[in-house]
């Protein structure tokens, strides 16, 4: 069986805001109140000069978004216990809920805040492109209930599947969004006109001194990251952290609000990369 | 970040780019990380679901869908793709639309009042004696007032006719619907004009101007989604809208109009169109009458006049205008749906339907087209005779142009209160809720206490029900089985649709249709509900015999739909038979036969500065939906959209609880300081301040549109008027 690669296309153009997706999403997958398996973000819109000379808002843009089911994803890194990993058979960034210890390590390591704790089960949360539904031959739902069919998915190794004949439609007109110097090979592809575009964010890894500086005690430092003492440590970290924190480049239920959607103030660390269209 | 900072980057960035990460991702996986594995993961199981057709209730669309049923509980609703007019979608108030089956909110059996009326002291009671108990009320009300004392409210419902259709076997006169709060100025002037009110092709439309609509978060199907794709495929879209809205975020061009000033433009547009002569003249002189009296009256309405009222540009809309005429007559001014908005609104948009005149657009692919065939049969009944009823509506003559089978709210509600010309003392109420939609809540009341008995029928106890005598539980839509409806989708035909159960009604819930038919038996009117619902859709499908199963199939029926054009040659439902740009009816009537400018009123007490405008969102439809509880996660609450500048002379900083005031009423909400709004003006969204106690979500949480709206209405057809009123600003505390 030929390997997919399942991915998001999105005509963020078409993106009115209307929320559909994120209910659907909520709703399809039981999300607890408060946190949000997918998103839409605001671009803060430019001033523009009208015909009189006076000064008014230029266009806006809206940008659906969610885990970006990365090739080079630095939350499978971040994960102690291996709950996190990629699928081999379709591609998508995996959390096994046997496995995860809810120790938001992942959490801090997803440049894209699309992570998060979820307040009931304790344990990191994310979109999974909604597998039951896929089984049933759905879409998945933010997909399959968008009204202006911004966000197309599909396997884009499949050269016959609605995301693939997006991409090759728009073959050097295509976007990732990624932290400056940190590549994650997002499959999330945006047509080059999106925006926001600084609201990704440096990934924290577990590993670094810096991290683990802040939250062990030096001694055990080395230990933690190598270890099955590491695991305990993280459990007990659990214990104490509390409930629903999403990513840092999330919050992104409050986007919507009018002026609060501010894009994360035009962060010097986050770059549109222009696709030369895709393998 | 916005567009135009954006940095695009070349092809060699990006691979020197993809370098440099690579390297990064080395140094940090120095000894310790190995890439990623990846593993197989475990298949995941479709869910055990039956799939079941039905139509959304979450707004007045019926967006067609499927329910996924679990062991009797539905886990999703999906948008049905074989339903064309929503563009195969459900947007979040639809899939929200499982939160209100399933909302604790829900009122579960009869309730009668045992404390004062409004204190929330309530007592359960068997169906049997809410019945008998509505139909000796009734009876007594009758006996004491005639039968016209009773007034029958019924919302927007695929059940709603069968509450007219029973105030007419009961013998009243007296039946409003939402829509004298909502849209009537708009099919009182298209009406006028045109005989007939037409709908927007929006999806072959080259051009379209989007006046007092916003029709990106007031999502009307199939308008809605065709205005993205008609702009993805070059066509333009102007929005004019004191507020950044969505729709101006995402249109072609935005102008911050001042509030009430779209007539100036529109006759600015016909000024410009007539006098370079952009009309097709053959059609103008065959199809429309009176345009040298309009273009005597447009003479000196320039852009440059205007630009005075509006404050745009007169370059632009020149250019506007020129444009329309170019893509014409797949061009249009999109007529709009609530167009509650002054007291002019009947004048407003007779304006913007001349406009559409002149550009010829009538029944032509991307203009306004006649209502398309839906073949539904009425099924009809001979209403008995009372000798003592009334000559009208007890709102009858109140306005010169009433739509006799609407009526205004606002002015049956003065009615009642005064008593006259007659006394109205009971009230039926099907899932609509004026306490919550109708302005000058206090009048709203003052009209109730007039009032011996009071019954509300919904799912949810409104603020109307909460005021009520009696509240009877309705199930939602996912549990009742409905007759058939028409939706009409543009240039596309009608569709026919229809709902079935999907799972069995929750509580002791009835729908109003049952309650009807108890109520007309004890009655004496048991002849006119001698059906059930699949006897009654028979009947209305009767000139399709295969739309039945095809419903069921596929829950929608399209029935043929001949081609636009239909109408050429044949005369127009007005009196001239032609669109009248000049109206003759109005002549006759002392009413300004061509569209008479007045700016706007100014604010009439310097510390009411702003004008209070109203909407809603994309995720709420009003006071129905804002207790859901997955809704009320995007819109928790309704804050004071203030302008930036304005919020800083006030002392008002971003969140800040501001008190509003008007001569309507007061309230407090938390301020949106933003440059997405006009200075002078201020908006809120609707369906917050609830004061039913049975609203969790809503109940005190931000302020009431209806406290602070003055009871204004359309002096023409009695439409309410709420962009009428003013508001005083200030922080809370605050001197």
């Amino acid at each position: 069986m030929s390997t997919q690669k399942l991915a998001m296309v999105i005509d963020s153009a078409k993106c009115i805001d209307c929320k559909g997706c994120v209910a659907a999403c909520k709703q399809a997958n039981g999300v607890s109140r408060g946190v949000w398996r997918n998103w839409i973000k605001e671009a803060v819109p430019p001033l523009v000069n009208a015909s009189d000379g006076s000064k008014k808002l230029g266009h806006g843009h809206f940008q659906p978004g969610a885990c970006m089911h990365c090739d080079e994803p630095t939350c499978i890194q971040a994960c102690p216990t291996g709950a996190t990993y990629k699928s081999a058979s379709d591609g998508t960034v995996v959390i096994d809920p046997r496995l995860c210890i809810g120790c938001g390590n992942c959490i801090k390591a997803c440049p894209y805040g699309a992570r998060f704790r979820d307040p009931v089960k304790r344990i990191a949360d994310k979109c999974n492109y909604c597998p039951e539904r896929r089984a049933a031959g759905l879409a998945p739902a933010c997909v399959d209930t968008c009204p202006t069919k911004a966000r197309v998915f599909g396997d884009i190794n499949d050269p016959n599947s609605d995301a693939a004949k997006l991409l090759a439609a728009n073959q050097g007109k295509v976007v990732r969004v990624i932290a400056k110097g940190k590549d994650t090979k997002p499959n999330m592809y945006y047509i080059a006109s999106t925006a926001p575009d600084g609201w990704a964010v440096q990934p924290v890894d577990p590993l670094s001194f810096d991290f683990l500086a802040g939250v062990v005690a030096p001694a055990v430092k080395w230990a933690v990251g190598l270890s099955g003492l590491g695991v305990l440590a993280m459990l007990g970290r659990q214990l104490f952290v509390g409930a629903g924190t999403h990513g840092s480049g999330g919050a992104h239920g409050t986007d919507d609000k009018p002026n609060g959607g501010k894009p994360s103030d035009d962060k010097p660390n986050t770059e549109k990369k222009e696709e030369g269209g895709h393998a | 970040m916005s567009d135009s900072e954006t940095k695009r980057i070349s092809r060699r960035d990006f691979l020197r780019l993809a370098g440099a990460s690579a390297t990064a991702v080395a140094a940090t996986a120095v000894g310790a990380v190995t890439a990623p594995e990846a593993k197989a993961a475990p298949a995941a199981k479709a869910p055990k679901w039956e799939s079941k057709l039905s139509v959304c209730d979450m707004c007045f669309n019926r967006c067609g869908l499927i329910a996924r049923v679990e062991r009797g509980v539905i886990t999703k609703l999906d948008p049905n793709p074989k339903f064309t007019k929503s563009r195969g979608m459900l947007c979040a108030r639809g899939n929200a639309g499982v939160a209100q089956v399933y909302d604790p909110d829900r009122v579960k059996t009869p309730l009668l009042r045992v404390g004062k009326r409004g204190e929330g002291k309530w007592k359960a009671i068997s169906w049997d004696e809410a019945i008998e108990l509505t139909a000796t009320k009734m009876k007594d009300i009758a006996a004491k007032y005639t039968r016209c004392g009773m007034l029958f409210s019924a919302g927007a419902d695929m059940q709603s006719g069968f509450v007219n259709r029973f105030a007419e076997a009961f013998g009243s006169f007296n039946v409003t619907s939402h829509e004298s709060l909502c849209l009537l100025s708009g099919n009182r002037a298209f009406l006028d004009t045109f005989g007939d009110v037409p709908l927007p092709d929006v999806k072959n439309s080259k051009y379209v101007i989007l006046a007092g609509a916003n029709r990106l978060e007031a999502l009307v199907t199939p308008d809605s989604m065709d205005l993205i794709s008609i702009m993805g495929n070059g066509a333009k879209v102007v929005v004019l809208d004191p507020r950044y809205t969505k729709s101006a975020a995402l249109a072609s061009e935005w102008y911050p109009i001042q509030p009430g000033t779209d007539m100036a433009f529109m006759l600015a547009l016909a000024n410009v169109i007539i006098s370079e002569k952009l009309y097709d003249a053959k059609y103008m002189a065959e199809r429309t009458s009176g345009l040298d009296k309009l273009a005597a009256h447009v003479a000196d309405m320039t852009p440059e006049w205007a630009e005075k009222q509006t404050g745009i540009p007169a370059a632009d809309i020149r250019r506007m205008a020129r444009e329309l005429a170019a893509a014409a007559p797949a061009s249009m001014v999109y007529p709009g749906r609530r167009t509650s908005d002054y007291e002019n609104s009947t004048q407003i948009r007779r304006s913007f339907a001349i406009v559409n005149a002149l550009l010829g657009n009538y029944d032509r692919p991307g203009g306004l087209v006649p209502a398309r065939p839906a073949g539904l049969k009425k099924v009809a009944f001979e209403p008995p005779w009372y000798d003592d009823s009334p000559p009208g509506r007890v709102d009858a003559k109140s306005v010169p142009l009433l739509f006799d089978d609407e009526g205004s709210f606002v002015l049956t509600r003065e009615a009642v209160i005064k008593g006259a010309p007659y006394p109205i003392k009971g009230w039926f109420v099907y899932k609509t809720n004026p306490m919550a939609t109708a302005p000058e809540r206090r009048k709203t009341r003052e009209m109730i206490d007039q009032l011996d008995f009071m019954v509300v029928v919904d799912i949810a106890m409104s603020d109307t029900a909460w005021m009520a005598d009696l509240v009877l539980p309705a199930p939602s839509a996912m549990e009742r089985q409905d007759p058939v409806q028409a939706l009409q989708s543009g240039a596309e035909g009608a569709c026919l649709v229809w709902r079935d159960p999907v799972i069995p009604p929750l509580y002791e819930s009835r729908p109003v249709f049952d309650i009807l038919k108890a109520l007309a038996g004890k009655l004496g009117l048991a002849e006119f509900f001698d059906f059930d619902i699949p006897a009654y859709r028979l009947k209305q499908l009767a000139a399709f015999p295969e739309a039945a199963e095809i419903i069921k199939r596929d829950g929608v029926f399209y029935p043929p739909n001949p081609p636009l054009g239909g109408t050429d040659g044949a005369p127009f439902k007005t009196p001239s038979q032609k669109i009248e740009l000049y109206c003759s009816r109005y002549a006759e009537m002392g009413l300004d036969p061509l569209p008479v400018y007045q700016p706007p009123k100014t604010t009439p007490d310097a510390a009411r500065k702003f004008r209070l405008v109203v909407g809603r969102s994309a995720c709420i439809t009003q006071g129905s939906s804002t207790n859901n509880a997955l809704l009320s996660e995007f819109e928790p609450e309704n804050m004071l959209w203030l302008n930036e500048d304005a919020a800083k002379e006030l002392g008002v900083r971003q969140g800040d609880v501001v008190q509003v005031e008007s001569p309507a009423g007061k309230g407090e909400l938390k301020a949106l300081v933003t440059p997405k709004i006009r200075r002078d003006t201020v908006y809120m969204l609707s369906g917050f301040g609830s004061i039913s106690g049975g609203l969790s979500h809503t109940k005190g949480v931000g302020a009431s549109i209806v406290e602070l709206m003055e009871s204004r209405f359309d002096s023409i057809c009695g439409n309410s008027a709420i962009h009428e009123t003013f508001l005083s600003v200030k922080k809370k505390g605050a001197a």
